[in-house]
Formats: structure tokens, sequence, C-alpha cells
């Protein structure tokens, strides 16, 4: 109520913020945790064997594994916040308020991450052979660090989920160790150890850089690591799943094959077993040094671990259903006691940028649309992905009106209505005239503030 | 009893302290992003520069200008996540109202970056690519990279201008040329303090040994610094009414650091070399903190009043909230305690308000329909029948279709309207003295022309809105069949048909009964 919203034509806000978080995800827990921490193992191994060669393959595989993590996985990471801070600046605002000294730490930790990185990087070459301990140590204590920021947002993520004794005693500890933090903590760990042990299979059997017997022998690393990285990620993502409230758990299945697939829950068994089954064998292949059929499986196994991060990120995200932070926001990020108020006094007058905008620029019904946008629009659109004329096609008039008063009731993962009746009958009103359109017609006007953007 | 507040109330520390945090992170973030702007532009350069001059490809200098970038840019980054995460919890009405207003730009900073990083990254990585690819990606690369600041500038030149909020997300920048020009300004001096301070750091440790290069960048540095004296009075021009003893005792003491400067770049003594590296360290800091100093001054001016009528906004909203509180926190523990994994549930929440809890029609929101609900408990449908109306609904009517349960869901559902309601049932039989010829001359009369000769719906009937059910697989209690024929369907073309002897509609009721074909 406090911002203008940005209402994304097509994709909707969810889903744009998804993407940056999916990409993030695989490319911070796979690289920075997974990939560099095989990294240091090989090297740690060729200084204990004193085996220069293995060594400069571990140099060698460093390289592109620093531009990735330096150029895309920590600019993702900021993009998620350019994004949510834009999507959801409420949101944000909040549990910026509730985190602000996790994150404050969490910034400290990325800072150390890059200090240590990037002499690691730089200084391989100086650091040989005379301090070589010391460029080992400077790679674990990498290692270490990234595991204190991964430590630091697993609170936070899970807080999302689980705020538990917070609703009622606001303290950050309580916030921080909420129920799903360990469970949560370990599946990003282990799953980021074997990303990184795909990632770096792929790069290993594709690449022509040293013996092949050498390759040979990191790829058989590699594997046993994959399988046991994987099997211990999937133990506990089974924990983490016992400690989700049953209200929520019970949309996951929903949540991953969305309302074109739901009747069909079989698809989900299905798909994450011919996932798993992939990753597993790619690792076994690679363990048993059968390098063709490693060959083969390594990049479908790759895009089903990816598959299986954008999974869990989607379950994790969208069972917390009608909440952003479960017991204070719902996901349109209106507080709960605020949409008590607001069905009173109304949203458009409370809505601080409603008023200031000139009406002309919504020569439709400025008043449903701002209903729209900010009631349903984290979403819903119209004209894209979960379009709202999809959603409602069919209706009665009447029907639009009832089902806006108890959209909370009926389907339990969305928010109520935010507003009078008399706005409900607003919204019904330019949500019946939207059903009627043609898809083909002109699109509705985009929010004000979108289109500020484009002159 | 929860005591939940409004969290934008809240702060985790006092104004001040987050200001000094704020300036000190920022300060430290600033130089590393002009460190990183500054060589990227004096790579590019230099590289199109010996490109045209022949010079050797082998001892090209600004492949190792270049190879700093990676460290510089991951430091700029990682550094900028402090100032983000302050300016967002000291400033954050004001600047996510901003980046709201921009969002399209703010929104295309990621995409930004990872070009302009992937494309210099790569570069400085790979140097043997053909000069003419290396050409076409590091000017690609350094257009994004300059970009990047081009959209901080403008959101912050926003935040500092509060006033301008509602031209500019109404007609956009270009409605307000003032903010422009000042946004312009801005702009440039970033990148003028980019050039100058890019080309200090290289000229202390990119060109060790080679005096050609010391002269290259000592002429890039001192147009750099005549650059900024010019852009910078322009800045001052356009925030000329805002300017107080605090901005210009900062300004002040920048321009003189750089009066200085520029004095020491002209002042050609060989002897006296390191004398002025050493002041010329010493100018440059001063400069920065200066100038980000007189910025911090302005800004705080311009934004505190915003964000404190706002938080007081916010802070008068909260306090006629609070009568709400604990409605909407035993809200929240009802709908933690309500899965909706079991019909009962699902029937209680997702179906009863407009069918009644006794699937009588007659829920709470019923009376606001136009076509009424249905009685549920006098329907007798087949089960993949009636899974097949719950999972499409009823187009032109008010029954929603709910894909939004799974298979499992809408089968318990199904399970519980089936226990509860006898909904797979068949309909019995009722003694009501029938008149059954007249019952099958009025259906193949006026009935047929809808529900079809055998009930299962004719081409006419399925272009209705509602369309009618198909009676082989849907029928009724013989009582509220007879009803419906009676009465009709309201909101529905189903018309009431009183005017028929009542045998004959208890025949009909019969008739119908007979259509059905499945269990």
């Amino acid at each position: 109520m406090l911002f203008p919203v940005f209402y994304i034509p097509g994709l909707g806000q969810g889903m744009a913020i998804a993407l940056v978080a999916v990409t993030h995800v695989v490319l911070s827990h796979g690289f920075a945790i997974g990939a560099v921490s095989l990294i240091v193992l090989l090297e740690h191994m060729a200084v204990l064997r004193n085996d220069h060669e293995l060594e400069g393959l571990a140099q060698h595989m460093l390289k592109p594994a620093v531009v990735i993590i330096t150029a895309v996985g920590a600019v993702t990471g900021a993009g998620i916040w350019f994004t949510v801070s834009v999507l959801a600046p409420a949101g944000i605002g909040s549990l910026l308020r509730v985190f602000f000294w996790p994150w404050f730490i969490e910034w400290i930790a990325f800072t150390l991450e890059v200090l240590i990185l990037l002499p690691y990087y730089f200084l391989w070459d100086r650091m040989r052979p005379a301090n070589q301990g010391w460029h080992v140590a400077l790679g674990w204590s990498y290692v270490a660090v990234a595991l204190v920021s991964a430590f630091l947002i697993s609170g936070i993520l899970g807080f999302m989920l689980t705020p538990d004794g917070w609703v009622q005693n606001q303290q950050l500890v309580s916030a921080f160790f909420n129920p799903t933090f360990w469970p949560q903590l370990a599946l990003r760990f282990f799953g980021g150890l074997a990303l990184g042990a795909l990632f770096c299979l792929a790069f290993l059997l594709f690449s022509r850089q040293a013996s092949q017997s050498l390759r040979q022998r990191v790829v058989r690393l590699c594997g046993g690591w994959l399988l046991i990285a994987g099997g211990l990620c999937a133990l506990a993502t089974w924990i983490y799943f016992q400690r989700v409230p049953q209200t929520y758990f019970t949309h996951s299945l929903f949540a991953v094959l969305t309302s074109h697939l739901a009747q069909k829950p079989w698809l989900l068994w299905l798909g994450n077993l011919v996932a798993v089954l992939l990753i597993a064998a790619a690792g076994a292949t690679a363990l048993m040094r059968r390098r063709l059929a490693a060959k083969l499986l390594i990049i479908p196994a790759l895009v089903m671990a990816i598959g299986l991060v954008a999974e869990f990120e989607r379950t994790r995200e969208f069972i917390r259903g009608p909440y952003l932070m479960p017991g204070y926001m719902y996901a349109n990020q209106i507080n709960l006691s605020q949409n008590l108020y607001l069905r009173k006094s109304g949203f458009l007058a409370n809505a601080a940028w409603y008023q200031a905008q000139p009406s002309h620029l919504w020569p439709r019904d400025p008043a449903g649309h701002a209903l729209f946008a900010s009631n349903c629009g984290v979403c819903h659109t119209i004209g894209g992905l979960n379009d709202i004329r999809d959603r409602l096609r069919g209706r009665t008039q009447t029907s639009v009106n009832l089902l806006i008063n108890n959209t909370s009731r009926m389907v339990p993962f969305m928010p109520p209505f935010s507003g009078t009746e008399a706005e409900a009958r607003t919204l019904g009103a330019y949500l019946y005239a939207l059903i009627g359109q043609k898809r083909s017609l002109e699109a509705v006007p985009p929010a004000v503030w979108s289109e500020a953007g484009h002159e | 009893m929860n005591n939940l507040h409004d969290l934008f109330l809240g702060k985790p520390l006092g104004d001040s302290f987050m200001e000094l945090l704020l300036f000190s992170s920022f300060a430290l973030h600033l130089l590393f992003v002009l460190l990183m702007l500054g060589t990227a532009m004096i790579a590019v350069f230099f590289f199109i520069h010996s490109w045209l001059t022949g010079y050797s490809f082998e001892l090209r200098w600004d492949k190792r200008v270049l190879r700093v970038h990676l460290a510089l840019k991951s430091l700029a980054v990682v550094l900028g996540v402090a100032p983000l995460l302050i300016i967002q919890v000291l400033w954050s009405i004001p600047l996510l109202s901003a980046a709201a207003i921009l969002a399209p730009y703010w929104l295309g900073l990621t995409g930004l970056m990872i070009f302009a990083f992937l494309s210099l990254d790569t570069l400085g990585h790979k140097m043997d690519v053909h000069p003419l690819r290396h050409m076409i990606f590091g000017v690609l690369g350094l257009a994004a990279l300059l970009a990047i600041p081009a959209v901080f500038s403008a959101v912050l030149t926003l935040v500092e201008n509060p006033d301008k909020w509602a031209t500019v997300s109404a007609k956009g920048l270009g409605a307000e040329p003032g903010l422009v020009f000042h946004w312009l300004m801005r702009y440039l001096h970033i990148l003028g303090a980019a050039a100058l301070f890019g080309g200090a750091f290289h000229y202390f440790f990119s060109t060790k040994g080679a005096e050609d290069r010391h002269y290259h960048l000592s002429n890039w540095m001192v147009a750099a610094t005549l650059f900024q004296v010019v852009i910078g009075v322009l800045l001052l021009v356009s925030v000329l009414g805002r300017l107080t003893p605090q901005v210009i005792g900062a300004v002040t003491v920048g321009v003189a650091a750089a009066m200085l400067l520029l004095g020491l770049a002209f002042y050609q003594n060989s002897e006296a070399k390191h004398a002025r590296i050493g002041v010329t360290l010493m100018l440059l800091p001063i400069i920065l903190v200066s100038m980000l100093l007189a910025r911090q001054f302005l800004q705080h001016q311009a934004v505190a009043p915003v964000q404190a009528a706002l938080a007081d906004r916010a802070s008068q909203l909260n306090s006629k909230l609070s009568p709400f509180k604990e409605t909407s926190f035993n809200q929240f523990r009802s709908h933690l305690a309500t899965v909706y994994d079991n019909g009962e549930t699902i029937y209680a929440n997702s179906c009863a308000f407009c069918h009644g809890i006794e699937g009588n029609g007659d829920g709470s929101e019923a009376a606001g329909l136009i076509i009424p609900p249905e009685k549920l408990n006098a329907v007798r449908a087949d089960r993949q029948y009636a899974y097949q109306l719950i999972l499409k609904g009823v187009p032109g009517s008010g029954m929603p279709y709910f894909s939004v349960f799974d298979r499992g869901k809408l089968e318990s559902l199904l399970d519980y309207l089936e226990q509860q309601f006898h909904l797979t049932a068949r309909s019995q039989p009722s003694d009501h003295p029938k008149d059954e010829a007249a019952a099958q001359q009025a259906f193949a009369r006026i009935c047929a022309k809808c529900h079809g000769d055998r009930g299962q719906v004719s081409g006419f009937g399925r272009n209705l809105q509602p369309a009618p059910p198909d009676l082989s697989r849907y029928g009724l209690t013989p009582e509220y069949a007879f009803a419906v024929i009676t009465g009709g369907y309201n909101g529905t073309v189903m018309q009431p048909f009183n005017e028929l002897p009542e045998a004959a509609r208890w025949g009909l009721v019969s008739l119908i009964a007979s259509f059905r074909t499945t269990q």
C-alpha cells in the first residue's frame, strides 16, 4: 500500500523472482560451494601426494568456476534483491528489519568469500611451492566462509515458511533457528556438493586437459562424491519436508504439477524417480569408469539436477500459500491485520500511490486495475502466465463477485481480498469485463509505473 | 496474544548511526566501482589505441589492465551489498518507491551486469581472440558496464526528489528536464571520477617500467580531471537551490584537493617523483570522501523529511490496526490448523459457502448468485461425471472449476459427497401417480430440444450457458426433479413447466430416471 505496484505483463511477479532465484541457487550452491570444495580437495590431495599434474588440473578447473561465481553467481544473488525490491518492496522491507544483523553478517561473509577467493585464484602460481600449505588452507577457509553464508541464508529462507515462535514473540533467535533451519542447511550444503560434482564431471568428461588416466581418476572421485552427497541431500530433503506443517505440505504436489497436470499425480513421482535415477546412474558410471556411458548420462543428469533445484525452490515458495511471511504478511504484501482494516476502510483510500496517479492513464477502469494489480498481480497476469481471464472464464458476474470475497476459503493458497464490499464489486466488474475480451484485442493498459519506464 | 507491530516502523539502529554506516560502506563500494569502471574504460580505450597504431599484440598492455577487472568487479559487487541493505532499511520508502518507478531499468541491472562482467572477464582471460571479436565484446561489455551507474544514479536522483515521483511515474523522466539535467551531470561526474581513479590506479599498479604508459596515463588523468571540473560546475548548478553551508564546505575541500592534483600533474620534476606519488595517493581519497559527503548531506536533507512523513503515516495506520491484531492472529492459527487434504475439510471450506454445509444449496453466499447453487444432497450422478463437473466447473454458472486440487484431493471430496449426500447412489422410483404417455409426448415436444432424445444433451443444448446436464449420467431425487420441472431453474433456460398436469410432470421424473445408463 505504501509502494507503487510494478506489474509485469506476461510473466507475473512470482515467476520473475523465481527465474533469477533458481539461476542463483544453481550457481551459488553448485559452483561456490560444490565445485570449489572439490577443487580444494583435489589440490589438497595433490599436495599430499606431490602430484603436479593433479594440481595443474585443479588449477585449470578453478578458472571457469571463478569467472562464473563472480560474474554470474554473485550478480544473480544481488539480482534477486533487485528483483524483489521492486516486486515485493513491503515484503523485503519487512524481512530486512527482522534479519538486519544476519544480513549484515552475511555481507561480511560475502566480502570475506571474495577476499579469499581472489588470492586463492590469482596467487596460486606465486604461492607454489613454498607456501602451498597456506594456499590449501586458503581454499578450505573459502569453503568454510561459503558455508557460513549458506548458514545465514537458510535461517532467513526457513523463516519464510516456518516462522514458528516468532509470530508470538518476535525474537530473532526463534525466527532464525526455526523448525526447518537445520534440514534446509543440510540439504543446501549436500545439494551444493552434489551439483558441484555434476559440474566437475561435465567439465572433466568433455575436457582434454591433463592425461586420460588422471582424468579417469578424478572422474571416479567425482562419481563417488556425487553418490554420497546426493544421498545425504535426499535424506535432508526428506527430513525437511517432515518438518513442514501439513497445511502447507499438502499443496506440494500441486506446486510442482500445477493445474495442468495435478490430475495425474503419478507424473510427479515418475519425474522425480527418473531424475534421481539419472543422477545416480551418472554417478555410478563415473565411479565404475564407464567413460562413454558417463558421457552420455552427464548432461541429462545435470539438466535433471537443475530441474530438482527448481522443483524444490518452487515447492518451498509456493506451499506457504497465501503468505509471504506466515503469520504476518500475505503474498500480496498486505499484512494480516491490515487486510481486516482495509475491508472496513477501503483499499484505495489507503493506497498511497493510487491517489497520486492521474486517472487518464488507465482509461478503462483505473480503480479496478489498481485493485487487481495490488490484490492479484503477484500471481495472476492478464494475458500471460496464470491468466486471470482463464481463471474466471465462464463465470457469471455475480459469481465473480462472490469468488473475490471467498478466495482464501475456496483456494487455501490464495490470500483474501483486501478492500470493502464496494471495492470487491468494482474489481468484479473490471474482471468480468476482462473475461469478455478476446485475447487478441489490445492488452489492458499496464500499470502507470511500468509505462513510466518505456518513455 | 501476539503483539505484532508493523515491521516498517522499527529500525535496528539509530538513524545517525545508520547514516554513518551507509556513508562508510558506500564510500568503500564506490571506490571499487570507480576503479572497475576506470579499468574497463582504459582497457578498451588502449586496446583500440594499440590496434589503430599497429602496436604489437604480444606486448599489449590492455591485457594486463583488463586482468585486474575480475578482482575489482568482484569487490565492487560484494561491497555493494551493505549499502543496498542499509539504504533499504534507512530510506526504505524513498528508495523502494524510486526503484519501483524506474522498475524496468532497475530490473535490467542484473542482465547488464552479467553481460558486462562475462564479456570483460572472458576477454581478460582469453586474450588471443581475433581483434575484431575483442573489439565487439570489449565495446559492448563496456557499454553495458557504463549503463549500470546510469541506472543507479537515476534511481538515486529520483530518491532525492520525492516531489517529482508522481510526474515521473506518470510521464517518465523526460517530463522533468531539470531532473534529467541533474541526473546526466551526476552520471557523467561518476564516469569522470572513474576515469580519474582508474587512471591513478593503473598509473601505480600496471605501468611498471614503461615510461610511455606513464605518459599516456598522465595525459588521461589530466583530461579526466579537467572533465570533472566542467561537469562538477554544471552539477553544482543543478542543485543550486539546495546548497547548505555543509555542502559548500565539503565541495570546497574536494575542489581544492582536485586543483592541487591538477597542479601536480603539470609540475614535471622527475626528482620529486616519489613525493608526487605520495601526495596524489593522499589527495584522491580526500576528493572521494569530501565529494561523497556533499552528496550525503544533499541526500539527507531531501529524503529525511519524506521518510519521516511516510513513517508517520504508517504509524498512524498502525494504531488503527491494533483492534484487528487478535482476530488476524486467530485467523492465522485456524489456517494453520486447517489441512485441505480430506473431503470433509475441502467441502466445508471450498464448497459449503455456496452449496451449504448440509448440501441444501443454501450456503451463506448462495443468495448472491443469479443461478442458485445445486442442492447437492438431491443429486444422483455417476462418479466420473461428478468428478468432471467439479474439475471443469459449469461454464455460464457460478460453479468454478476446481483444478486447484490434485486428483487425490478431488477423489477424497467425491468420497465425502458420496457418504454425506449419497451423490452417486441411483435415484429411487417414486410412487406418485404418473401419466407416462403425456410425459413422453411432452419430453419429445419440449424437453428434447435441449436435453436430447435420451437425455444426452442436444447440439442446441450444448451451446447453452450453462448447458443442461447429461441426463444419462446425472440425475436428481424424484422430489427435487419434480420441483425443478415445476419451478424451473432460476437464471437458466430451464423454465417452469407448471402448466403441465401434475401426473405428466411425475411421468417426466420417471422418464428422466430411466435415461440413466451408468451406475
